[in-house]
C-alpha cells in the first residue's frame, strides 16, 4: 500500500503525486485530497491506468482508495 | 498486466462541457453580448471592476455588472453544495495569488480576451488569436517545467464557513446591486453601467439607433451628425457610423445571461472545466483528457458561429482584437503562465471561489484589481493596437512571475 497526501495541494499537484506514486506499480494506492476536482482527477487517472477505485467522503476531505483490478 | 487507457471517460464528459461552452458563449453573441465576447471570464470581470472605477480609469465603455459572472457562482456554489464538494479553504500564498490574478488580467487584456475568449475568438474566425494560443501554449509548458522543478504555493487548510463564503458573498452583493440597476433602469450610486449600445464619437456619447445624444448634453444628432447645442458638429454621419459600439453596452438580456452562466457554472463544476490545464496536463503526466475541454470549445463555438452567420475568417477587422502578433503572442504567454501557476484558469478560479476556495477569492480579486490598473495605466490595449504602456508593463509582469516561480520553489526529492 502506498499513501499520498495531497490534501491542501493546488492543480496538477494532486495529479501528479499520485502518478508518481504509481512508479513503483503498487497493488492498492491511497490518496487523500480534499476539493472535488482533485478528487474526480485522480480518481480518472486511477481507472484509466486500470486500478479499481472507491472515494469515500471524511471531515477531512475525500480518501481514494485504489486496488489494481 | 494492467490496462492503461489514454482517453477515458473523463475526455469525453471534459469534452462535452467544452462544446457547450464554445456553443453558450456564440449564443450570448447572438443574443446581444459584444463580437466573439459571449463569454469571456477576464472581459467579463473587467466590467464588473469597470463599473466600480467607472471613468476616472478609463472605464467608461466597459462598465456592467456582467450577469454570466454571477450565474456562473451561482451554478458552482449550488452544485458544489449539492455533492458535499464545497469545503471552505485556504491560506496557500494568499497574496501571490492575488498578484497571480493581477498579472493574469492585465496580461488578458493586452490580449484583448482571456484563455477562454481566445478559443472563442478563433471560433468565430479570428485568426489573430492563433498567436494568442501559441502564447498559451508556450506560457502553459513553461509553467509545466518549473511545476516539474518543485513550484509550489503551498498547502491550503481547511478554514471556517465564513472564510469560504467570501466569495460567495461577493458575488450576492454584486447580484443585488446589479437587480437594482434593472429594477430600476439606473445603476445604484456610485457605479457606472455602460449606455446601452451606445457609442464613443470624438468625445461625444451617442445612442445612434435610437437617435439619442448622451453627452454632450443639448446636443442632438441630425442626420445622423451629433451636432452640440450652439450648432457645431461635433462628429460627422461618417465618423457616427464608422464608430464601434461601447463593449460594455452590448450585453444579452439580463435574464439571458444570469441563466446562460448558472447552466455553465453547473457544467464547469461537475466537469472540471479549464482552459490551460489540457496543455498542462499533457506535458507533465501524459494524460489527454483536459485537452478535449478547449478542442470541445473550439469546435462548439465554430459550429454555432456558422449556424448563427457569425463566422468571419481573416485577421482584419475582427471585433475587439487588434492585429500585433507578438503583442498577442506576449500577452497570452504571460497570461498563460500566470494561469498555471495559479493552479488552473480564471474560469476555474470564479468556479473554485464558488465552491469555497479562498485562494481562488483571492485571484478573482487580484483580476478585478488588475483590470482597473491595466485601464487606468494604458496597459490594456484597444481595437487600434497596444497601448504606449503594454510592453513595460509585460516585461515587469514577466519578471514578477519568474521571482515567484524561484521564491516557491521546493527540494523535489
Amino acid at each position: 500500500m502506498v499513501e499520498v497526501d495531497a490534501r491542501g495541494l493546488s492543480c496538477p499537484l494532486p495529479l501528479m503525486r499520485a502518478k508518481k506514486a504509481l512508479d513503483s506499480a503498487p497493488d492498492s494506492v491511497k490518496v487523500l485530497v480534499d476539493s472535488g476536482t482533485a478528487k474526480a482527477n485522480v480518481t480518472n487517472m486511477l481507472s484509466d491506468e486500470g486500478y479499481s477505485v472507491t472515494v469515500s467522503d471524511g471531515p477531512d476531505g475525500f480518501t481514494i482508495e485504489a486496488t489494481r483490478s | 498486466m494492467s490496462k492503461h487507457r489514454l482517453i477515458g471517460p473523463s475526455a469525453w464528459i471534459v469534452g462535452v462541457a467544452g462544446l457547450v461552452i464554445g456553443v453558450g458563449a456564440a449564443w450570448l453573441w447572438n443574443m446581444g453580448n459584444p463580437g466573439n465576447m459571449g463569454l469571456c471570464i477576464a472581459c467579463f470581470n473587467r466590467d464588473i471592476s469597470g463599473s466600480f472605477f467607472g471613468a476616472g480609469a478609463n472605464m467608461f465603455g466597459v462598465a456592467y455588472i456582467r450577469p454570466e459572472i454571477l450565474g456562473l457562482f451561482g451554478g458552482a456554489i449550488g452544485a458544489s453544495l449539492l455533492t458535499r464538494e464545497f469545503r471552505p479553504r485556504g491560506g496557500s500564498s494568499v497574496i501571490l495569488r492575488f498578484v497571480l490574478g493581477f498579472i493574469f488580467m492585465a496580461s488578458s487584456l493586452i490580449f484583448l480576451g482571456c484563455t477562454v475568449r481566445a478559443w472563442l475568438r478563433l471560433g468565430g474566425g479570428d485568426l489573430n488569436a492563433l498567436w494568442g494560443i501559441l502564447g498559451i501554449v508556450v506560457g502553459v509548458s513553461f509553467g509545466a517545467v518549473m511545476l516539474k522543478k518543485g513550484y509550489n504555493l503551498g498547502r491550503a487548510r481547511q478554514l471556517g464557513a465564513v472564510a469560504g463564503w467570501t466569495g460567495p458573498v461577493i458575488a450576492m452583493v454584486l447580484l443585488v446591486l446589479a437587480l437594482v440597476w434593472v429594477s430600476t433602469g439606473s445603476a445604484p450610486a456610485g457605479l457606472t453601467v455602460t449606455p446601452e449600445r451606445a457609442k464613443s464619437v470624438n468625445g461625444a456619447i451617442v445612442q445612434d439607433e435610437q437617435g439619442v445624444v448622451l453627452r454632450p448634453e443639448g446636443a442632438t444628432l441630425v442626420d445622423g451628425t451629433v451636432v452640440a447645442a450652439d450648432g457645431e458638429v461635433i462628429a460627422d454621419a461618417d465618423a457616427v457610423q464608422g464608430a464601434g459600439r461601447m463593449p460594455g453596452g452590448l450585453r444579452a438580456p439580463f435574464i439571458i445571461s444570469i441563466l446562460a452562466g448558472l447552466a455553465l457554472g453547473v457544467v464547469a463544476q461537475r466537469s472540471r472545466f479549464c482552459s490551460v490545464g489540457g496543455i498542462r496536463d499533457v506535458i507533465l503526466v501524459r494524460r489527454f483528457d483536459l485537452l478535449f475541454a478547449v478542442i470541445g470549445l473550439l469546435v462548439g463555438a465554430t459550429v454555432a458561429n456558422m449556424v448563427f452567420g457569425q463566422y468571419n475568417l481573416g485577421f482584419v477587422g475582427q471585433p475587439i482584437a487588434h492585429t500585433n502578433a507578438l503583442g498577442n503572442f506576449s500577452a497570452m504567454a504571460v497570461a498563460g503562465l500566470a494561469a498555471i501557476m495559479l493552479g488552473g484558469c480564471p474560469f476555474r478560479q470564479v468556479i473554485m471561489s464558488g465552491e469555497g476556495d479562498a485562494d481562488a477569492t483571492m485571484a478573482v480579486v487580484g483580476m478585478l484589481a488588475g483590470a482597473g490598473f491595466a485601464h487606468w495605466g494604458s496597459v490594456s490595449s484597444t481595437g487600434a493596437g497596444l497601448s504606449q504602456n503594454a510592453w513595460p508593463a509585460l516585461g515587469v509582469m514577466a519578471v514578477i512571475l519568474v521571482a515567484i516561480l524561484f521564491i516557491k520553489r521546493e527540494r523535489v526529492a
